[in-house]
């Protein structure tokens, strides 16, 4: 595991919303660097802009000043059409929401990123992520006739099928009641352990902030704390001390 | 209340715009029909009212049959004239001649093609409509008049020679002089050659006779008492009317016979609101649909199940006055369109400027707002069904309609029975059929879901998945974006159905109609080569048909190698029973078939139901033979007696020799005659057709060349064709009705791609947030477009297919049932269905633009975020 190569960082970054006296700065000139191989936790209250700085980092949003660097590549100068590739390539995705399509069964929808990228399958490598997320048995059933916590792990096995440079979880344990919400994160840590995936996790919530390597801690669009991830009451006095 | 449906309204605009066009396009269409038609009849009675303006009475004959038959029977002579001029109080009168005639130059190019040619008697001055703006009008016998817009179209000048051919040898004649009628170029629309009386005489084939009697009064005389006064003086065979009589009597046939075209097209009017009628009903399900919340909150807000429904219905009601307002707009527009497609399709009909009536206004308005608050009316029904708890939660579906209680289903079955009791009385047959199916239908639904305590029994949703996945077949090959497409289009069955049906309904019709044709012409062309031995086919050439001279036959008859020669005309009567025991009750006017019968049997084979070729032979003076539909319809026999009143007013006693099998040509009209008997006691001096045989050993070509010389120098409004020219010909006419009904259709075709686009947008907005997530993980914007317009493939497909279907069958049912008797054969035009498959799948490709475009556009964030 090479801990020290950085594979996104953010430089300088601003993102303000809307003109004029009622503009607001979401995001005010904030630097960050995201090693390889790392777990990363990013907490902060309601307005904070850890969700905006999410998007900004994943190419989903632009910034209105300041760079985003992926995997070497900076974001800022890329046209849509190479922002999209540059998303269907390096980066994997899990939201709140699962957000499977119901049309398209379990294996179908880990495999979407692929089908979209016109990209053979490494069987053995789908194989070895439907074994660790445990639904080997569901592949065949559409989204409707899963679990949330199944369809979560269909997501998860999404996001990492193409093998990202790095995966942007947002609230992924959000909609999720405790016992998936911890299968989740465990299969997350795992990823980080065992296959040296980058994963990157917008949370409010401190459980599952503890299962990263590393806390962030944001408020009024700037960090305030950048350090070891502790445990869920060190998280949670964090939270308290911002508040 | 009010203010939320127009704010609604403001904020789904590209729906309501989309939505409107369902409704425009059938309100334009049916409020261009009036116009046009309201206006072609306007130029009418201008051109009735300018003719008669100066003529205080007019004298015309009455006719033994219907007006149509074009049959004299009491002759207008000169003697008739010399009666009028004697009554006291009329200061002149004059004879006039108008009749059909064909003007050629003299190089034998046809002058005038789509509006009828005229020939008109010269008329004193005080009669005559037509001032000369060029030279003078006639007043030698080789000398014509023409009118100014026929002049400039074709070029011509004074002096130029054309020739002209009615029913008689073709004469020539000098241009003396270039007229207008009133202030318009042309007499609304027609070819006018003006001539001396007696040379239009000769053109109507019957000299010494008139077909009107203008009378001019004198001073202080009143033109209601001069008519009185004329009335008195002439036999009662004379019709005698003022000229605003007979104007308004002619502007009143007229709108009679422009009432067809007024329905023809009425027909597709209601079949593009028809279909306009399924998209709305498919918009308004699908925005109650998604509106679920909305109605939550507002039930939840106290809003009472009657508001919520009045809200959806105004809606409804906004949209229908809207769309039907600019429908008439669009309409007035579309009038002249309509009028350019049918000069096109050979039909020039005048028109001067627009008539736009108060019916009119109404009649589309109407028609356009309740057909779209009717559409609108089930969905209404089924959001006053939204629990207030739709409010809090999420996906909260509409409960079903609630079990009928006993009263209801009593009132239920006694509606259901007035219904068949009401379609049997009203309009019987078929109709009781199509109701009795309906209602089985229910009944076994209201009993499924009466045995299942409620709960709605799935329907027809089977087979539109499967016709769905199995048509989507046709992209899967295109990977993930033809996958998606695949499933997309059958998410929702009932919605694709819907949308799918709209289309099918016009493509069914494009199907339905051109199977039929293919089928007529198919049995054309076997019935031409089954029945016809000769060799030409002699006939009008004009584009609607026409009579030939009686004197063709004979002339043929002369020419060198030319076999044998027999013609057939055409003529009418009212065909009554003999007062005899045992013969049935009968009193109809009648086409009626002469025919030569010692030459036709050579040329023409006849099947026969009772008889054979030497019942035709030996049909004499008072034999005839009737078709087998006409012998069943009135129960004929061999050897029954028929009185039949000729067009030229005799009595007839006819005894029936033989019955013919039905045939698909036509020829044999209900009754068959001979060609003697037609001439002496029907006055038919026209013939409507010869046919030809070469002499044995003879030179085809030769003797072809040498016919074609005749008619081309002395009878040019009539050719010769061989039967392969001639089944062409009938053809090329099947062919060009075919396109203009295609032409029509295609409005309809319209707006279901309004409404197939229209399901699009609001099937992408309820999935924006999984568009999101596809461009979040990686989709480009080009496979979301695509991706959006497989699916309106797929869903254009399987309108297509489904009209295909529906068209064939009726088709074929139709030509099984109802046709089999003419020997009518079955031909599907594999080629001309592929087409409107390829068109339907391109038509769905068309309708994705925008949809595809919107979807497209997405800012993946905000769809993301959209809940």
């Amino acid at each position: 595991m090479e801990g020290s190569q950085t594979i996104v960082q953010a430089h300088d970054l601003t993102r303000r919303y809307g003109e004029g006296e009622a503009a607001v700065d979401a995001l005010a000139g904030l630097t960050v660097d995201f090693p390889t191989g790392r777990f990363a936790a990013i907490m902060g209250p309601s307005g904070s802009g850890k969700s905006t700085l999410m998007h900004l980092l994943a190419g989903l949003d632009r910034p209105t000043s300041g760079t985003v660097t992926v995997a070497g590549v900076q974001l800022t100068e890329l046209d849509d059409r190479a922002l999209t590739q540059l998303r269907r390539d390096r980066i994997g995705f899990i939201f709140q929401t699962f957000n499977l399509l119901p049309v398209l069964n379990a294996e179908e929808n880990i495999l979407l990123p692929l089908s979209i990228a016109g990209r053979d399958v490494d069987r053995a490598w789908f194989d070895q992520l439907v074994e660790t997320v445990g639904i080997r048995d569901r592949l065949s059933h559409r989204p409707a006739e899963l679990s949330g916590g199944q369809q979560q792990r269909v997501a998860v096995a999404r996001a990492l099928i193409s093998r990202p440079a790095v995966v942007f979880a947002d609230e992924p344990s959000g909609n999720l009641d405790s016992k998936s919400s911890g299968d989740v994160l465990e299969l997350l840590r795992h990823a980080v352990d065992d296959f040296a995936q980058t994963v990157v996790m917008v949370t409010h919530d401190a459980h599952a902030a503890s299962f990263a390597d590393r806390l962030l801690m944001l408020a009024d669009g700037r960090i305030v704390h950048d350090g070891e991830a502790a445990s869920a009451e060190q998280a949670l006095d964090l939270m308290k001390a911002i508040g | 209340m009010g203010k939320l449906v127009l704010r609604g309204f403001a904020q789904r605009k590209v729906r309501a715009l989309l939505t409107g066009i369902a409704i425009v396009l059938g309100v334009a269409l049916m409020a261009g029909t009036y116009i046009l038609t309201d206006t072609i009849n306007g130029a009418f009675a201008e051109v009735f009212g300018a003719v008669y303006k100066n003529r205080a009475v007019v004298i015309t004959a009455k006719e033994t049959l219907g007006h149509e038959s074009g049959s004299q029977p009491y002759p207008i002579t000169e003697a008739t004239l010399a009666r009028v001029r004697a009554v006291p109080g009329v200061e002149a009168a004059s004879g006039g001649v108008v009749t059909g005639a064909t003007l050629l130059t003299t190089t034998g190019k046809r002058i005038s093609s789509a509006a009828p040619s005229l020939v008109d008697a010269v008329q004193p001055a005080r009669f005559e409509a037509f001032t000369a703006v060029q030279g003078h009008l006639p007043s030698h016998a080789d000398e014509m008049a023409i009118d100014q817009a026929t002049a400039k179209h074709h070029d011509l000048h004074l002096g130029q020679r054309l020739v002209i051919a009615g029913a008689a040898r073709a004469r020539r004649y000098t241009i003396s002089g270039i007229v207008k009628f009133g202030s318009s170029e042309s007499l609304g629309g027609a070819s006018v050659a003006l001539l001396l009386p007696a040379e239009a005489q000769y053109m109507w084939g019957k000299p010494g006779e008139y077909d009107i009697i203008n009378v001019a009064a004198s001073p202080g005389i009143f033109p209601t008492q001069l008519a009185s006064r004329v009335r008195a003086a002439l036999p009662a065979t004379l019709i005698v009317r003022t000229g605003a009589e007979e104007a308004a009597n002619q502007t009143a046939e007229l709108e009679e016979k422009l009432g067809f075209l007024r329905t023809f097209l009425l027909v597709f009017a209601y079949v593009a609101l028809l279909v306009g009628a399924f998209i709305i009903f498919n918009t308004f399900s699908i925005t109650v649909a998604q509106r679920v919340r909305e109605f939550g909150l507002l039930r939840a807000l106290g809003a009472s199940r009657g508001q919520i429904m009045r809200s959806v219905v105004a809606e409804g009601l906004l949209l229908g006055i809207a769309g039907s307002a600019v429908g008439l707009l669009a309409g007035i527009g579309l009038a002249p369109a309509l009028d350019r497609l049918f000069k096109l399709f050979g039909a020039d009909l005048p028109d001067n400027g627009t008539v736009l009536e108060a019916r009119t206004v109404i009649v589309s308005l109407g028609v356009g707002i309740v057909i779209t608050v009717l559409a609108g009316l089930l969905p209404a029904m089924r959001a006053t069904r939204v629990p207030p708890t739709a409010a809090m939660r999420e996906g909260v579906q509409i409960p079903p309609r609630p079990l009928p209680t006993r009263r209801a289903l009593v009132i239920r079955f006694v509606a259901y029975l007035v219904l068949l009791l009401a379609s049997q009385i009203l309009v019987g047959g078929g109709a009781t059929i199509v109701v009795l199916i309906v209602i089985m239908a229910r009944g076994a639904r209201l009993t499924v879901r009466l045995r299942r305590g409620g709960e709605r029994p799935p329907r027809h949703y089977r087979v539109i998945p499967a016709l769905g996945r199995t048509i989507g077949l046709i992209v899967s090959w295109r990977g993930i974006t033809g996958r998606l497409a695949r499933e997309n289009s059958v998410r929702q069955p009932g919605r694709t159905l819907v949308t799918a049906l709209a289309l099918t309904v016009g493509l069914g019709l494009v199907a339905f109609i051109s199977v039929l044709a293919a089928g007529t012409k198919a049995t054309i062309d076997q019935a031409v080569s089954r029945s016809f031995a000769g060799n030409l086919i002699i006939q009008n050439s004009s584009a609607g048909g026409g009579e030939i001279p009686g004197t063709i036959a004979p002339a043929l008859r002369s020419i060198h190698g030319v076999g044998a020669v027999t013609a057939i005309a055409f003529t009418k009567g009212r065909v009554r029973a003999l007062d005899e025991p045992g013969t049935p009750v009968i009193d109809e006017d009648s086409p009626l078939t002469a025919i030569e019968p010692q030459s036709f049997t050579k040329m023409y084979k006849v099947e026969w139901e009772h008889g054979s070729a030497a019942t035709l032979a030996s049909l004499g003076r008072n034999g005839t033979v009737a078709s087998e539909k006409f012998a069943r319809a009135h129960h004929l026999r061999v050897g029954q007696r028929l009185l039949v009143l000729s067009a030229s007013g005799h009595h007839v006693t006819l005894t029936v020799r033989g019955i013919v099998s039905e045939e698909a040509i036509g020829l044999l009209s209900n009754l068959t005659i001979s060609r003697a008997l037609a001439r002496s006691a029907f006055g038919q001096r026209e013939d409507g057709v010869d046919f030809v045989a070469y002499g044995a050993g003879a030179n085809g070509a030769e003797v072809r060349s040498g016919i074609d010389a005749l008619l081309r120098n002395e009878f040019p409004q009539a050719h010769s064709q061989t039967a392969a020219q001639y089944t062409q010909d009938v053809n090329k006419k099947t062919d060009k009705l075919l396109l203009l009904v295609y032409v029509l259709l295609a409005l309809s075709v319209l707006v279901s791609l309004v409404g197939i686009a229209n399901t699009l947008v609001l099937s992408t907005y309820e999935r924006t947030h999984e568009l999101g997530m596809m461009r979040a993980i990686g989709a480009s914007r080009s496979q979301i477009r695509q991706m959006i317009r497989y699916e309106s493939l797929i869903t254009g497909l399987i309108g297509g297919v489904l009209g295909l279907v529906v068209g064939i069958v009726g088709a074929v049912l139709v030509t099984k049932f109802e046709l089999s008797g003419a020997g009518y054969v079955l031909s599907i035009p594999v080629g001309t269905l592929f087409v409107m498959l390829v068109a339907a799948a391109f038509a769905g490709l068309l309708a994705a633009l925008l949809p595809a475009w919107r979807a497209s556009r997405l800012e993946v964030l905000g769809a993301l975020a959209s809940e």
